[in-house]
């Protein structure tokens, strides 16, 4: 290959995208495990499966738009809006459990008033628990998140495809550069947080130093690489 | 639009909702994913107990290999043999749900005897009646997306440019993922600890205290598979069927080329609804059970 302004060009594509990833993890409201026995607020898994899921459901739009268009705008906005959409539906089947099954009111133990609506928290707050379910604040931020995590999946798959041009190789790339920007933020927040409301949210800037160093050595290495044989 | 690609992602969408249901049943039946931290701590404060105690991975990642390695053997089949596209997804199917068996029983066996200083014993019979089950299950889930897969790579134009175990990946990663979020409240939060107040969620005093007698007898894992098919697994399915449908039905209806802005503002939409009616579950929670009695903090509810 031939290393020209192209890919440098390339090469900043796969840093913002990673970046993306790494800071959009810190709005997605996971409570971890405890959040599955509604002890915590939040979505009752993992971040990184959680942002993985999303994130992936953009990549997977964003493909199939760019394998019928190179608009850059339309691919970078359909994989934001895929992974809206599924950690929305999640999100959204996750309060009917919550609401109807457990028959818990939803609460946020970070803050005393949800910042979107105003409604108090505390005293919804269940005994020996911190919080439970996924108050307003929380989705808008899972939101946020999820458009973040498809704009950054998109961003990274957009350049891999330019320079190689197989989309099955640029996919796995693209994915594992994922995991590693989800699992570096997942440290960062130490597994759980509620969304751009919870005090963990301030940490960020550590998440974006340290997305930056790895996501840029894993970019020069993957504008480095070409398919050995077409899938 | 076409007629024939609606018909298609409406077979996908259908497909997806059996796959969530089968994926959380599953989960449920092996005890796998985040409320197998209690089965887990159940013999450790002196409950042992009948439930199955799979932990392979989570569910995620278990789901993402079960349903790639149905995809891979599918692929060879199709690419490298020409076998029809539903015997491939079926054979392929059928070896992920054997690797699940092997899986499932050596991490039964291995979690259980590890736990023998707590009294936990290793039930035979639970092994033999419940692991078909849950190999039965993940041929379903790992059928339905590998499905899924071949439908979006050879027959719903425009074709998907990933080959399918990569589809297969992505997708079974999803489907673990919103099982892990939306049916494991169901398990965890309700059916594991239904003797404590009801309306509330798991005071941490209570860990490790689950159930462990059924309506008739002691509870097995069935018994929880029983109750989680009714809201958790159909939950499940409906959030990967409302993922799977949503995202393919915005790109089919409007073409992709000439109406992409329109195919973008169609998914917004329908994020600004869940929004919406999120919301309106908050509301109508906080309406209808109120604050908790015994709160004695300075704000009012």
């Amino acid at each position: 290959m031939t290393f020209d302004i192209n890919t440098i060009i390339y090469i900043l594509e796969i840093i913002v995208g990673g970046l993306l990833v790494g800071v959009g993890v810190h709005f997605v409201p996971v409570g971890g495990a405890p959040a599955a026995m509604a002890q915590a607020t939040g979505i009752g898994t993992g971040t990184v499966q959680l942002a993985a899921g999303s994130g992936l459901t953009g990549l997977l739009s964003a493909g199939l738009m760019m394998s019928v268009t190179d608009n850059l705008w339309a691919i970078l906005a359909t994989g934001a809006v895929g992974a809206m959409i599924m950690i929305d539906a999640t999100m959204l089947a996750g309060s009917w459990i919550y609401a109807y099954a457990v028959g818990a009111p939803f609460a946020s133990a970070k803050v005393n008033y949800d910042p979107i609506t105003g409604f108090s928290q505390p005293p919804y707050v269940a005994p020996g628990t911190v919080g439970q379910g996924i108050p307003t604040v929380c989705f808008v931020s899972g939101t946020i998140g999820a458009a973040m995590g498809g704009l950054g999946g998109a961003m990274i798959y957009y350049p891999l495809v330019q320079i190689n041009g197989n989309p099955a190789m640029s996919a796995i790339f693209a994915i594992g550069i994922f995991f590693v920007d989800a699992v570096l933020a997942s440290w960062n927040i130490q597994g759980t947080i509620e969304g751009f409301h919870d005090p963990k949210f301030k940490k960020w800037p550590n998440a974006f130093k340290s997305c930056l160093v790895a996501t840029a050595i894993l970019a020069v290495v993957a504008v480095l690489i070409t398919p050995i044989g077409g899938v | 639009m076409d007629a024939f690609g609606m018909g298609l992602v409406a077979a996908m969408g259908a497909l997806a909702t059996v796959a969530g249901a089968s994926e959380d049943i599953d989960s449920d039946i092996g005890s796998q994913s985040n409320p197998n931290s209690q089965v887990q701590l159940a013999a450790q404060v002196g409950n042992p107990h009948r439930i199955y105690n799979k932990a392979i991975a989570g569910e995620p990642p278990s789901n993402a290999l079960w349903c790639t390695t149905a995809a891979i053997m599918a692929y060879v089949l199709i690419e490298g043999y020409h076998m029809p596209l539903l015997f491939a997804v079926a054979a392929g199917a059928s070896l992920a749900a054997l690797f699940d068996g092997v899986m499932s029983t050596s991490a039964y066996f291995g979690r259980s005897a590890s736990q023998a200083r707590f009294n936990q014993w290793i039930y035979l019979d639970i092994v033999r009646y419940t692991t078909p089950s849950i190999m039965a299950h993940v041929w379903i889930t790992s059928f339905c997306i590998c499905l899924i897969a071949v439908i979006q790579v050879y027959i719903l134009t425009p074709h998907h440019p990933f080959p399918i175990p990569v589809i297969g990946l992505v997708w079974g990663l999803t489907v673990g993922a919103i099982g892990s979020s939306v049916g494991d409240i169901h398990y965890g939060g309700e059916r594991e600890f239904q003797w404590r107040l009801f309306g509330q969620g798991l005071n941490t005093m209570l860990s490790g205290q689950i159930v462990r007698k059924a309506e008739a007898g002691l509870r097995n894992s069935i018994d929880n598979a029983w109750f989680c098919a009714k809201f958790g697994g159909p939950c499940t399915g409906l959030a990967f069927g409302l993922t799977v449908f949503l995202d393919n039905w915005r790109t089919t209806v409007f073409d992709p080329v000439t109406q992409a802005g329109a195919a973008i503002a169609m998914g917004l939409f329908f994020v600004i609804v869940m929004n919406l009616y999120n919301h309106y579950c908050e509301v109508s929670a906080r309406r209808k059970y109120g604050p908790y009695p015994g709160y004695k903090g300075d704000i009012p509810a």
